[in-house]
């Protein structure tokens, strides 16, 4: 009777040191899987990071913008207290910071109320999926050739709004950034489009035997289950302002470049910007990371 | 909740019941109350719809009025000529084509072979992209592992670098590899997952596999599959939507790429189309002398430019009405996991 007790504890004991258990080759498995992303995380984003610190601490002065020559002697921490004591940076940052905290609830909920409106079956939506993803179509150039004003002409943005303009100055500023934002929200709406898609149709069902009405069954079936999309897209609005090549930071930021010896300077307010944004983003996912899961 | 009060009636329930069944149907026989109750929940459900319809397409319309306007503003001053596009009383629909401004904007464009650089580096990031970013978004959906977290970190740090932090030492690091003004700067990222917004995609990615039962993957490999084989017939096509959104938004977004691409394609024959029609109104003065071009020279040609517009977009309208059939076709899937 001793004996079988005894090969059992020796074979499981034996089985702990010499395989890998089943849960530690799955995540070995899951990290070969990020092992690509992880070779291009060093070579596109470590290397150039570090070394963008370095500019940051150098003043430079490029004597040819292409070929990347130039003189360059350390100064310390001198570009950042240039930038900090700068008063009209600091202003512009706090004033970008304002706008985008403003403009992502009315993203997300305008987004959120299209993709629902074109979740709905009836003849035609495809046809309107396709109008509300024009702005990404003519995103780039043409975009900042849209919304410049032409000589002698208005640009369509200001047309559109004139009207409104003309009774109320107040609800003109409001009706035109709502043109920009609805300009801005495309890929939320599409975002938000698959992930009400994936909703199961049986919840759908299940509630509407129980009796609820169409208003319930949002709140209560779609937002619960499409909330991860919902945080998402908030981090991508929020994102998405901070780094628009319209926002004045970003503009600085080019300015700085663009006269080839600000370099230091250029490096040093694009990495406090950074880690401002990205202190703003953190509480958010922090504040909000119950309904992540 | 509509079908209550019959039923309440039918059981003679409790009279606070029926006093409100009164209220609110005032005036009625009992027997035809009992009918109207029957018939009227599907007949009030198709008066609903038909409401709610109507609403939709009044609002959908207001909303896609400010969307296609600009589309058709490009669209009409594309074929008008200089005079028209002066003359205040000309709006939108012009006194007679002229398709001049595209010829113009062809030469201004070079657009061949811009188009050639343009579709390369866009298709090619869009395809490795679709790709390498489905990889790292299975591992952070479906695994865990020791570090995942920090990965998952790691990955959000990348969307949130502003690109302007990196492109100097960028530009510097691909100067020393002798690959500016190729493809590489613009398509190795991508190879990786990187590149133009592939952090996002990776998020994309992440919470769709997310979303997939357990039960998949541990049925296919309890018959064996191996995880490559799980990954590529199994967990791919179930997010099928997912790779149509990826694939959409990485062509359009390096299609439309006026900051990265530009800065690491400067030289002439090497542009993309974006540059190009940034400078398209300095072309044909480009010759005349070096003074900046006079705002009436400026005013006069922008029938060109938005010619010009017209064509860079085309074809990415194309990609993406080719992709939303496939788009709705993943969605019809996913519903089937249920």
């Amino acid at each position: 009777m001793k004996k079988p007790v005894k090969l059992k504890k020796k074979l499981a004991h034996s089985k702990r040191y010499s395989l890998i258990s089943f849960e530690k080759k799955r995540s070995l498995e899951g990290f070969v899987f990020s092992i690509p992303w992880l070779l291009g995380f060093i070579g596109f984003v470590v290397i150039p990071l570090v070394l963008s610190v370095r500019i940051s601490f150098y003043q430079t002065v490029l004597t040819d913008l292409y070929g990347f020559q130039g003189t360059s002697k350390f100064v310390g921490i001198n570009n950042y207290v240039k930038v900090i004591q700068d008063p009209s940076v600091g202003q512009t940052v706090f004033e970008s910071f304002g706008l985008s905290l403003a403009k992502v609830p009315v993203i997300v909920a305008f987004s959120l109320f299209v993709a629902v409106l074109l979740k709905q079956k009836f003849p035609g939506r495809t046809l309107f999926r396709v109008i509300f993803f024009i702005p990404v179509i003519l995103a780039g150039t043409i975009m900042t050739y849209l919304f410049r004003d032409g000589v002698g002409q208005m640009s369509v943005f200001s047309t559109i709004t004139t009207g409104v303009q003309g009774v109320n100055t107040f609800f003109g500023t409001v009706m035109s950034n709502i043109g920009s934002i609805m300009w801005a929200s495309s890929v939320e709406i599409l975002i938000f489009l698959a992930a009400l898609q994936s909703v199961p149709a049986t919840l759908y069902e299940v509630v509407e035997i129980d009796g609820a009405s169409a208003w319930e069954s949002f709140w209560h079936v779609t937002l619960p289950y499409i909330s991860p999309f919902v945080i998402l897209n908030c981090v991508y609005a929020l994102v998405d302002s901070f780094v628009a090549s319209d926002n004045p930071v970003m503009s600085i930021m080019n300015s700085m470049t663009q006269t080839g010896t600000k370099y230091g300077q250029a490096s040093a307010l694009s990495w406090l910007y950074m880690l401002a944004t990205l202190a703003v983003i953190l509480i958010f996912i922090l504040l909000t990371r119950r309904w992540l899961k | 909740m509509k079908l209550k009060p019959v039923k309440a009636a039918e059981a003679e329930g409790a009279p606070v019941e029926t006093k409100q069944k009164k209220k609110f149907f005032e005036g009625g026989i009992k027997g035809l109350i009992k009918k109207y109750e029957n018939l009227g929940y599907k007949a009030k459900k198709k008066v609903y719809h038909f409401i709610s319809r109507l609403l939709i397409y009044f609002v959908l319309i207001e909303m896609a009025y400010l969307f296609i306007l600009p589309f058709i503003y490009i669209l009409s001053t594309s074929m008008m000529s200089s005079q028209d596009y002066m003359d205040p009383t000309v709006q939108y629909i012009p006194t007679s084509v002229s398709w001049s401004n595209f010829v113009k904007a062809y030469q201004a464009l070079d657009y061949i072979k811009s188009f050639f650089n343009s579709m390369g580096t866009s298709l090619l990031s869009a395809i490795f992209q679709t790709v390498s970013c489905a990889l790292i978004g299975y591992s952070l959906g479906r695994y865990k592992f020791r570090g995942r977290n920090v990965l998952f970190i790691l990955v959000v740090l990348v969307l949130l670098i502003p690109p302007q932090v990196m492109i100097l030492a960028s530009y510097g690091l691909w100067a020393d590899l002798h690959l500016v003004n190729t493809w590489g700067p613009v398509v190795l990222p991508a190879v990786f997952g990187l590149g133009l917004r592939g952090a996002l995609f990776v998020m994309i990615y992440m919470y769709f596999f997310q979303r997939i039962p357990a039960v998949m993957d541990d049925a296919a490999r309890i018959d064996g599959a191996g995880p490559l084989r799980v990954f590529g017939i199994i967990m791919l096509p179930l997010v099928k939507s997912a790779i149509a959104i990826v694939f959409i938004f990485s062509f359009v977004w390096h299609w439309n790429d006026n900051y990265e691409a530009p800065t690491y394609m400067y030289l002439e024959g090497k542009q993309t189309l974006q540059p190009r029609l940034a400078n398209i109104q300095n072309y044909f003065n480009k010759y005349a002398s070096s003074q900046m071009m006079s705002e009436l020279d400026k005013a006069l040609s922008e029938p060109m430019l938005f010619a010009g517009c017209l064509m860079v977009m085309v074809p990415v309208l194309i990609v993406y009405i080719v992709g939303q059939k496939q788009l709705a076709a993943g969605i019809e899937r996913i519903g089937v996991i249920e």
